[in-house]
This record gives C-alpha cells, sequence and structure tokens, in this order.
C-alpha cells in the first residue's frame, strides 16, 4: 500500500521482465515476424478456444438472439490475412515489435480499446436496449455497445473505446464503432490506427456455447484497405471472472490462458 | 375446461408476479456528502489507524494509485444501473471505471476462486420492493470514505436498493466487521437522476505516477 517511487521502480523492472517473458511466449505463438509483417493474425491466444457446450441459441423475449454469458478470450482463427498498412504504419509496428513492445499502453494499465483481444474472460449482458460488455482484464473495465440508437453520438474527446452502436441483421448483432483515440495498439505487435479508425464487429451466437465474431478494421490513415479479421470465443460454464486489478499487478501469471 | 382457464390464468399471473420487481435502471449520481455521516462504533484499533491516515493527510489513499474504491465508498460522479433478473450490474463512472455484479440468481456465497477481493462477492435478492444485496469476502485494503475509514476483511455489507420514486434511488447499508467495529453501523444514501449517459474515465490514463 505504502508505495515509494522505488516501489515503483521494482514493479517498473518486474512488469518489464513480465512483459519480455509474455512477449518470448507470444511472438513464439503468434509467429510475429521482426519486420512487422504479421503471419497469423495476432493479439489473442493461441489456437481455438475449445468447443463451446451445444445446444440451442438462448434468445430474448422479443426473439432476438441473446449473448450473455461469459466468454473466453477471443481468438483469431488461423491462416488470415495480414493487414496491408500504409509505410509509417509499417514502421512503427517494425519498431514497437523490434522493442519487445515496451511502450504498449496495455502494459501500463491503458484500456485495450477495439478490437485488441485480451486472453482473459469477458462477460456479455444482454437488455433490449444495451449489450454490455464487462472485461475481466487487462483492466477490470466495461464497454456499453447501445442498441436503442442509430446514429453516432458527436464525440469531442476521443475515446479508448468510442462510441458503439448495435443494430441487427436477421440473428447477427453488427457494433458499429467510431470516435477513437489513437492511443491504443490493436495487439502486442503494436499495430497502429488514427483517429479515423472505424471497427465493425459481426456478433454470431452460432450456438449455445460458440460465439462467432468477424471484425472489420478501416483506417485510411494507417492501411491501405480494411483489415478483416475472424475471431471466436467459447462459452465458459462452471467458471467466475475474477476481480483482475491491473494495477495492483499482482496475479498476471495467474490470469494468463496457456493452451 | 374452467381447471384449464384457471391454470393459465394462474400461470399468466404467476409470471406478471415473478416480473413486477421495481426497475432501478438508470444513470445516477450521489446528492449529498459522499463521506459517511456520524459515528462508526469503532474498535480502539481500528480508531487509531482512521487516525494514522487523517495525520498523514491520506497519501496512502488506494484510489490515488488507481485502486479500487471497495463497496461502501463512492465517489461523486454517476453510476449506472444494468438490471437483468438474474443479474445487476452497477457501473462507476470514477474511481477506477470499473463495475460490480450483484447476483441474483440464487446462488450462495462463493469465496473459492477470490477469498479477500477489492469488492468482494455479492449476491442479491428481492425483498418486496427492495433489492437486497448482501456482499463478503474482502481484502482490507480499501477505505469506506475518502476519509480513510479503515475496515477489516471482515466486512459484511448489506445494502437495500429501493427505488420510492422514479427520480429517487435510495440504498440503505448496514455494516458489520467483527474486527474493527463493536455493532453494526448504518446510514442511507440518496441518488438522482444523473440525467446523462456515464462517460469514459480511466484512472491509469490521468495518474501520472502510472501514466508514463
Amino acid at each position: 500500500m505504502n508505495k515509494n517511487y522505488l516501489g515503483w521502480a521494482v514493479s517498473l523492472a518486474a512488469a518489464s521482465l513480465m512483459l519480455a517473458l509474455a512477449w518470448t511466449s507470444a511472438t513464439a505463438q503468434v509467429q510475429i515476424q521482426v519486420t512487422g509483417k504479421v503471419i497469423t493474425p495476432p493479439g489473442a491466444p493461441k489456437g481455438l478456444p475449445p468447443s463451446g457446450p451445444k445446444g440451442p441459441v438462448p434468445r430474448m423475449p422479443d426473439g432476438k438472439p441473446d449473448f450473455s454469458g461469459i466468454w473466453n478470450g477471443q481468438r483469431a482463427l488461423p491462416n488470415q490475412e495480414p493487414p496491408v498498412m500504409l509505410p509509417w504504419a509499417e514502421k512503427i509496428t517494425a519498431e514497437r515489435t523490434n522493442n519487445y513492445s515496451a511502450d504498449d499502453p496495455e502494459a501500463r494499465c491503458l484500456p485495450g480499446g477495439v478490437p485488441r483481444a485480451a486472453p482473459y474472460h469477458y462477460q456479455l449482458v444482454q437488455t433490449p436496449k444495451l449489450l454490455l460488455m464487462l472485461v475481466e482484464g487487462n483492466i477490470h473495465t466495461y464497454r456499453q455497445i447501445f442498441l436503442d440508437r442509430r446514429e453516432h453520438l458527436k464525440i469531442t474527446e476521443p475515446l479508448w473505446y468510442g462510441d458503439s452502436i448495435g443494430s441487427w441483421d436477421g440473428d447477427t448483432l453488427v457494433v458499429d464503432t467510431v470516435g477513437f483515440n489513437d492511443k491504443f495498439w490493436f495487439d502486442m505487435a503494436g499495430h497502429p490506427h488514427t483517429t479515423q479508425l472505424h471497427v465493425v464487429e459481426r456478433y454470431h451466437r452460432r450456438d449455445f456455447g460458440n460465439l462467432e465474431i468477424g471484425i472489420t478494421i478501416e483506417d485510411p490513415g494507417t492501411y491501405s484497405k480494411p483489415w478483416v479479421i475472424q475471431r471466436v470465443s467459447s462459452l465458459e460454464t462452471g467458471i467466475e471472472m475474477s476481480e483482475y486489478v491491473c494495477n495492483e499487478n499482482n496475479s498476471d501469471v495467474l490470469h494468463l490462458v496457456g493452451k | 375446461m374452467t381447471r384449464s382457464i384457471l391454470l393459465v390464468l394462474a400461470c399468466v399471473a404467476g409470471s406478471l408476479l415473478a416480473q413486477s420487481v421495481p426497475d432501478l435502471s438508470g444513470v445516477w449520481v450521489m446528492r449529498g456528502s459522499t463521506d459517511l455521516p456520524g459515528v462508526l462504533p469503532y474498535r480502539l484499533e481500528a480508531l487509531k489507524l482512521w487516525q494514522e491516515r487523517k495525520a498523514n493527510l491520506t497519501k496512502d489513499d488506494p484510489a490515488t494509485y488507481c485502486l479500487p474504491n471497495g463497496v461502501v465508498r463512492m465517489t461523486s460522479l454517476p453510476y449506472k444501473i444494468v438490471q437483468t433478473p438474474k443479474l445487476v450490474v452497477l457501473l462507476s463512472e470514477g474511481n477506477t471505471h470499473s463495475f460490480r455484479r450483484f447476483f441474483l440468481d440464487g446462488r450462495a456465497h462463493n469465496l473459492d476462486l477470490e477469498p479477500n477481493s477489492w469488492t468482494g462477492d455479492s449476491t442479491g435478492k428481492w425483498e418486496g420492493d427492495t433489492l437486497v444485496v448482501d456482499t463478503i469476502g474482502f481484502n482490507d485494503r480499501s477505505w469506506l470514505d475518502d476519509t480513510g475509514k479503515p475496515h477489516s476483511d471482515q466486512l459484511h455489507v448489506i445494502e437495500r436498493y429501493r427505488r420510492p420514486e422514479a427520480g429517487r434511488l435510495e440504498i440503505r447499508y448496514t455494516i458489520e466487521d467483527s474486527k474493527f467495529l463493536t455493532g453494526p453501523y448504518s446510514f442511507t444514501r440518496t441518488l438522482v437522476p444523473a440525467n446523462r449517459e456515464i462517460q469514459e474515465r480511466f484512472c491509469t490514463e490521468q495518474n501520472h505516477l502510472a501514466g508514463k
């Protein structure tokens, strides 16, 4: 509790060490090359999650799919197209990767932003007007997806999670988000973006235990064409989310999800 | 025939009854001081700890380090309640911009995963028009208010949420702590509509110690 600067220095050193270790294992997992080229879409834990329980899709009273539940961290499907970056983005991604991701905002307990995948669980809570995303980590916070308005707010101050509105395309919830700041990284490799970022996520609960998320990243300031990523999460049953407090930095290792 | 009609009516009445709990959802903001009112029946050890913190100009305040406020301590920034039949979520704009979950699915307290946490383990049930939330499983690190009032890991908080009128949310707190208090302590908070959506506010970003 009584943290002094020495304490902070020690914490920082420890965090740097852990970051380096995490980076080493992450690079081994997602095969990031130091040139900044990405072979496998990064940002999510290695491999697909175990298939979730089978069964019908739960529905809201109005018949729409109900996404409520605790889901494990989103993981990218294999063999996806790497992003096509403008030269400045290519350069900065290579720099960040070569620098062992030492400046990753997420490692400083800043929000992951959208659509960064964390290895932690997240819980979706759905009402007719709102899809609430409670995230276990990197920071224990939340994201609101508004289902009751069709227009984006006028964003005067750019946001980490932007302004998210959702609408239904059949059984798929299409989440449209703008209004981002340019501070967060998309992944540990350090893929950047500008405030022109526009993210569209398509949430589809394939069956009781499996959620598919199709993501389109548009940012003409960074990528010369939209970057499309397919991810999946499976439902966690019989497990609760923990109270992960990033600033406490006391339980990182326990909450890293291995293969 | 008559019997089946009655059965249908009973089912309809039953489901209506099941749904007829008050809607607490909305964005709320506290009215009045965030400090706990009155005198807490502290044991000497706890009183000493509180006095030390005050004499120390509350320089070790966990909130200064972007650590969670816990349950009893609240800010003057808005809170949002998201309500479903089995889960009620309390979102906080300030402090760590985090959330608490009240489990209304009938489960018992489960401290296996985390015996001691900042916000504890909260179960809730409706007693008439009042949502009663019972929380245990705390650490001893959070403060009960900005002045540094302490609690131990034996803290037990009962919150009784009611909405006596559309524009008013009342939370009646009863706090027990066998290590630090000689008896229970109660007080009531009043919240009113914030008349705005909750905003993004991340402590770590504004904290010069952690933001670099």
